[in-house]
């Protein structure tokens, strides 16, 4: 027994790891292995029937879906030389339920996303999940991690230039602790960035890692970033004003993309960055028209206040740190004396 | 039937009145400020319809806290001029003893309480209290609301420094009046549960001889403000008011 199993493990060990998957079993790529075989649409664009038996072999679905369970409605006489569809976008949209038989979580949290809202209203140029996850050559989300902006630059190119300028961009393909697209806007219920609910939030979404203090130190970047945003002018008013949205008559208090810029994000030492102190003035009025030259040292520049770092705030600080507890103890004191004495003299 | 005297003229009755919607006011739009990451802070800031219209609220009474401090002093200052009353605000060595001496009482060391003209100790510690404390907040306040301007003529570290300062006073301002205000006004056993003299003017010439002997003792003796400390009780030139 043994020795005949042993050669014939072998032998399934050195085929290529397609040979054999389910998507075989039915007779479908009898007739779609043929890379020339298009069907011209009425729209006159050309729709590949053409199915990469390896690449699906190799994709995240090649060794446990079977063809007809994505394409239900296909039966061995389909070939009629006819189809429904107008466009290769109607192709897709059409298919794009039927992720949701499995992926039930992910499909409805897009329903919460900017593409789904998009779509909705018409426009069905809006991501669907084969546009992002691709159809046949699926591959664990993520994998590689540069695949995610790369996706998102298919339609978002304008953005891609930019962020792959900025100081997370440049470093995206060579170091995984920088964010990617889908780090700040999310992979499924991808916020729409143009209310203000995105940028309210990014506080919370930019403080993910710039409140990690072992990954900042590796970069000799302050962990308290958001500490001293909240602790300022900017960070209450923000706070307080959680939920509004932007729109006339609303000016919303300044978050971290405000001054720090949002794809262009760049050291604050680099001459084109936003907070560089030559550039501050002009970022400050922004907002506070009119500011002179002096007015963005009113803004501490996330550092606490220290004898050497804004010695005079440090004063006033230290100053009401005594006297509210001096102020406050003495008089309670005083008071408690006094009904001490009342209570004696009766 | 009881003995009154006239206590608070009715400028002092509405500059109280004014001072204490201001102040309310100002504790319940400034507060929720400081403790912006509160629950309380965010419930009261939505209830007042949003953190601009509570600012804007927050500046509106700042401005009326602004021209009642100035329109006391430049009263002040004008009654004073004209000698119609003396300087009763001023602290005396005399406060200090007072004060020394009330301790002692309180302590068990003396049963002698010591004897008040028109204002006590406390009186005038709080009164300077609330004084220093408007021009801090008024000023503070203001390079609070104009930023810009005030960047221009000072360093603009003084900005931040003014935030901290108004933050902190406005609170110690809240908790002297929450603890030693409403103690000496709602809950000392004197006046328990609130003494309306403020709002009526009038006190009891019963409570004046507890409270204020020497003030007393000149009101109806006639006798002039420098007998402190020394005074006898006087008679006859009763002011029956009630």
């Amino acid at each position: 027994m043994k020795r005949t199993v042993f050669p014939l493990l072998f032998a399934l060990a050195a085929v290529p790891a397609y040979a054999g998957i389910p998507a075989e079993q039915e007779d479908c790529l009898g007739c779609h292995a043929d890379p020339d075989q298009v069907f011209e649409l009425p729209s006159g664009e050309k729709l590949s029937l053409f199915v990469e038996q390896e690449a699906f072999a190799a994709s995240v679905h090649g060794q446990s879906l079977r063809c007809t369970e994505c394409h239900t409605d296909k039966t061995s006489d389909h070939a009629t030389g006819e189809l429904k569809f107008k466009t290769r976008r109607e192709v897709t949209v059409a298919y794009y339920e039927q992720c949701k038989g499995c992926h039930f979580a992910n499909y409805t949290k897009t329903l919460d996303g900017v593409h789904f809202a998009v779509m909705a209203k018409g426009n069905d140029k809006a991501a669907l999940c084969v546009d992002c996850h691709g159809a046949h050559d699926i591959s664990r989300p993520g994998q590689p991690r540069t695949r995610t902006s790369k996706m998102c630059a298919g339609c978002h190119a304008a953005e891609a230039e930019v962020f792959a300028k900025s100081v997370h961009g440049r470093a995206v393909d060579t170091n995984a602790d920088v964010p990617v697209c889908t780090d700040c806007h999310r992979a499924h219920d991808t916020t729409d960035p143009r209310d203000g609910a995105l940028a309210a939030r990014t506080p919370e979404i930019c403080g993910r890692c710039h409140t990690d203090e072992k990954l900042m130190s590796k970069y000799g970047l302050s962990h308290r970033v958001v500490d001293t945003y909240l602790a300022d002018f900017h960070g209450m008013a923000a706070t307080l004003q959680k939920g509004e949205k932007r729109g006339p008559g609303v000016r919303l208090a300044a978050v971290c993309t405000d001054c720090h810029g949002v794809h262009d994000i760049q050291k604050s030492d680099d001459p084109n960055s936003m907070v560089m102190s030559a550039n501050l003035q002009k970022t400050c009025a922004q907002c506070h028209e009119g500011a002179s030259e002096s007015f963005p040292k009113a803004w501490l520049s996330h550092y606490e206040p220290t004898p050497t770092k804004a010695p005079i705030v440090w004063a006033v600080q230290l100053f009401y740190k005594l006297m509210i507890p001096f102020m406050v103890g003495g008089l309670t004191l005083q008071i408690a004396l006094h009904l001490w004495r009342v209570v004696v003299n009766r | 039937m009881s003995t009154y005297i006239v206590r608070w003229n009715l400028q002092q009755r509405i500059e109280h009145f004014v001072t204490m919607v201001t102040f309310a006011a100002l504790c319940l739009t400034g507060l929720p400020q400081k403790f912006y990451q509160a629950g309380w802070a965010q419930t009261v800031v939505s209830g007042l319809g949003g953190i601009d219209s509570v600012r804007w609220i927050h500046r509106g009474f700042g401005i009326l806290l602004a021209i009642s401090t100035v329109v006391h002093f430049a009263n002040a200052i004008v009654v004073m001029l004209s000698k119609k009353i003396g300087f009763t605000m001023v602290p005396t060595k005399k406060d200090f003893e007072d004060a020394v001496q009330q301790l002692k009482y309180y302590l068990g060391m003396t049963d002698k309480h010591p004897q008040y003209d028109r204002y006590t100790y406390k009186e005038k510690f709080e009164y300077w209290g609330l004084v220093v404390g408007n021009v801090i907040m008024v000023l503070t306040g203001f390079i609070l609301f104009f930023p810009i301007p005030f960047a221009s003529l000072v360093p603009g570290e003084i900005i931040p420094a003014a935030r901290v300062a108004h933050s902190n006073e406005g609170l110690m301002a809240f908790l002297v009046i929450a603890i030693w205000h409403i103690f000496n006004a709602h809950l000392n056993p004197d006046v328990f549960p609130f003494d309306t003299s403020i709002f009526t003017g009038k006190v009891s010439r019963e409570r004046m001889v507890h409270e204020h002997p020497l003030e007393l003792a000149r009101l109806e003796g006639g006798m002039p403000p420098d007998v402190h400390g020394h005074g006898e009780h006087g008679h006859g030139g009763k002011r029956d008011v009630g």
